[in-house]
């Protein structure tokens, strides 16, 4: 439905895959207030579907796939797509965000969002351009490896390199259902939570968008104007001007190692004591060939390096961290080799890594042998082809940690969260961000938890271990990346919002009050939390909000940004606790609530039920964790 | 003597990764680390080696922090990324 609005193009499309049918999906300008797009408008339009009796790998899964307002404003990195649907991995809601080009030319063709409903009778790809939606066999792509793949789409529909085009595809582990299969665009993956195998499921390979529709923008130089004081805020502020520039993600690895953060043999310890062979130094000085951005982006984050003679994408933090010492593998080169094979499999590199680690450790403990031990990498490469061909043990690797430790024992390490298995981020010694794991609507996702380590060690150094006010702090970190990621931006944008200063004089007066403070002011937050309306403001230094004036003509300040959020946070909860999520899911394994990581201080464990209370209460949800139907009013959820 | 490791932007700014020095206080490492970053061809100033966190024998510490002999200090720039 047409859009008053600037930045949408004002069309949802639902694709019946079972018959051919397409048709518009009634998206009102009322919707696009209330849940803006990306992962919160997915998550709305998921819940008008979703019954809580679905099968994710059944015909009657539906994916959406949707792109931000912001994307194709010109605005910084707001080239992001997302792709939500009921997840393989964990039985809930997934939601995984990817960048690349294919939600910028999915708003070329003329479309904010594609729903998938049914499936496939036959392997199929989907070729849309403009007002066309044509349905290609793919019986000539089906197996190909990810740059096979798009190495045919390319062959098909660009011969000659005049076309452009966008797309997203699925490698051997989304056809074989691989339970965290990805999906690829690009380099970029929307990797997390299996939404690849979904895709597998509906005999999809690949999607491709093109088109001439014009972006529509409301006013043109102000949002010129505001993206150049933007691109230029994000250029001289030292995380996205100059650390995520020089070293990517992998500059983390070091900071986490002397922070006690960096996830070490299966989470057994938070330091590596080889960290500085598989460091981002070390990938910086030796193997980065060069560094690679998504559209618009003026941070580009990106690593290149060399594998089997060729340039491809380096290995980001997660993998770094998980394939490195979370397997006590030394060798930096190996894990650059395995990112690419993971990557052309089509496999979500964190489910992976999380998931051989859990069997190195049970073989460590006598519970099952599946040919994996620790520091062992001659079988590594053969072990992710296994999985992606179901292959062997690789068949039973292919359910990830959650299923596998059901089977064999060892839920107290097998590291995941609702089924979905933890980032690099070892969390005794961030107590916040262990908060955020077990929370987290789509499982054990960093991001998805608040990323309070920024607070607790890798930006600030508030006390990591005290419980206090890091739930107000998840709420509001969460809520400001749930509305960041719906706009269609990237969450890196966010780190701008700490002042350059706090970050570059650690030992500086205001740095210190604010490491001090920041424990005792979550009545200030929970007030903020509860009454954000009040704050009809814009942030000099949170550029996110003024923009939506600019080239939207929607209203929006801090407050009413940080509602969205909330909206948005609160309802993919409530499509969980359909499907049964309540507090009891809301869990770390215990090696990390219950075994100290440093042994003589009982405090470097993650203080969770402390926390989860004065959580839930901030969210309005009741004491099992379910939103309470005053909070689903408010919300105008219900 | 004290060994200092780098780590961070600062390692990439100087082109150096670890040495020993003479040093009282951490503050007395910064003229050591500037002059060996200039023999590398590359230009560091106090300020950038203030924007570091400071560890001492993995203790949090500051430029007035004390030294002793043996002590491993590391300087990290303050990272963030996800």
């Amino acid at each position: 439905m047409k859009s008053k609005y600037g930045g949408y193009m004002g069309k949802v499309i639902q694709l019946d895959l079972s018959t051919k049918q397409i048709t518009e999906y009634p998206w009102t300008d009322k919707d696009r207030e209330l849940f803006i797009g990306g992962k919160i408008m997915a998550a709305k339009i998921l819940s008008d579907i979703f019954t809580g009796s679905e099968n994710p790998l059944g015909e009657e899964n539906v994916i959406v796939i949707s792109t931000g307002p912001l994307t194709g404003t010109g605005a910084p990195s707001s080239s992001r797509f997302n792709i939500s649907t009921l997840s393989p991995l964990t039985g809930i809601l997934a939601s995984s965000n990817c960048g690349g080009t294919f939600g910028y030319y999915l708003k070329k063709a003329g479309y904010d969002a594609l729903i998938l409903k049914g499936k496939c009778e036959k392997h199929t790809w989907i070729e849309i351009n403009n007002n066309k939606f044509i349905f290609h066999s793919a019986d000539d792509m089906w197996g190909t490896k990810i740059s096979q793949c798009q190495q045919k789409l390319k062959e098909k529909l660009n011969p000659d390199g005049k076309k452009k085009y966008g797309h997203i595809c699925i490698g051997p582990a989304g056809e074989n259902l691989v339970k965290y299969a990805a999906v690829l665009s690009g380099e970029r993956a929307a990797g997390r939570a299996g939404v690849g195998a979904v895709f597998g499921a509906k005999n999809i390979k690949a999607i491709t968008a093109s088109g001439n529709h014009v972006i529509p923008i409301y006013d043109k130089e102000k949002t010129l104007n505001w993206n150049k004081k933007w691109f230029k805020y994000l250029s001289k502020h030292p995380l996205t001007g100059n650390q995520l520039p020089r070293l990517g993600t992998a500059g983390l690895v070091s900071s986490m190692q002397m922070c006690g953060l960096l996830a070490t043999k299966n989470y057994t310890y938070g330091r590596n004591a080889d960290f500085e062979k598989v460091n981002g130094e070390t990938l910086a000085e030796q193997y980065n060939v060069v560094n690679k951005g998504c559209m618009t982006c003026p941070i580009k984050c990106a690593r290149t390096v060399t594998v089997e003679g060729k340039e491809v994408k380096g290995p980001e933090l997660e993998t770094l961290g998980l394939l490195a010492g979370g397997i006590l593998n030394d060798n930096l080169q190996l894990v650059n080799q395995w990112n690419y094979e993971l990557d052309e499999l089509g496999m979500d590199t964190i489910s992976a890594a999380n998931t051989i680690s859990y069997a190195m450790e049970a073989k460590e403990k006598g519970l099952w042998d599946a040919g994996l031990e620790f520091g062992k990498t001659d079988n590594i490469s053969k072990v992710w082809e296994d999985i992606a061909y179901r292959r062997g043990v690789g068949d039973e690797l292919a359910e990830g940690s959650r299923y596998l430790s059901r089977k064999y024992g060892g839920e107290d390490f097998a590291m995941n969260v609702k089924g979905l298995e933890l980032a690099a981020y070892e969390p005794r010694m961030a107590a916040g961000q262990g908060l955020g794991y077990a929370v987290s609507n789509r499982g054990g996702c960093h991001l998805n938890g608040g990323y309070l380590v920024i607070l607790e060690g890798l930006g600030l150094r508030t006390n990591p271990n005290t419980p206090k006010a890091k739930a107000d702090f998840t709420m509001l970190f969460q809520d400001l990346m749930e509305m960041i990621s719906a706009s269609g931006q990237c969450l890196f944008t966010s780190y701008a919002f700490f002042p350059g200063f706090l970050l570059t004089q650690p030992d500086g007066p205001i740095t210190k009050v604010c490491n001090a403070a920041i424990p005792h002011i979550g009545w200030a937050l929970r007030a903020i939390n509860k009454y954000p309306d009040v704050l009809v403001i814009h942030l000099p230094v949170f550029h996110h909000t003024k923009i939506f004036p600019y080239a939207l003509n929607m209203p929006m300040n801090f407050g009413r940004y940080i509602r969205c959020g909330e909206r948005g946070y609160t309802l993919e909860r409530y499509v969980n606790a359909r499907f049964g999520i309540t507090e009891k899911d809301d869990t770390l394994p215990r090696k990390l609530t219950d075994v100290p990581q440093d042994k003589d201080d009982p405090k470097t464990v993650v203080p969770l039920e402390r926390m989860k209370k004065t959580y839930y209460a901030a969210r309005g949800w009741d004491k099992n964790g379910v939103p309470t139907e005053a909070t689903l009013r408010r919300l105008k959820i219900k | 003597m004290v060994n200092v490791k780098l780590f961070g932007l600062l390692r990439l700014d100087s082109g150096v990764k670890e040495f020993a020095a003479e040093a009282e206080r951490v503050k007395d490492i910064y003229t050591v680390l500037i002059e060996m970053a200039k023999q590398n061809g590359k230009t560091i100033t106090a300020r950038n080696i203030g924007s570091c966190a400071v560890m001492v024998n993995g203790q949090q510490a500051t430029k007035n922090t004390k030294l002793n002999d043996g002590d491993q200090v590391i300087f990290m720039s303050m990272v963030a990324g996800g």
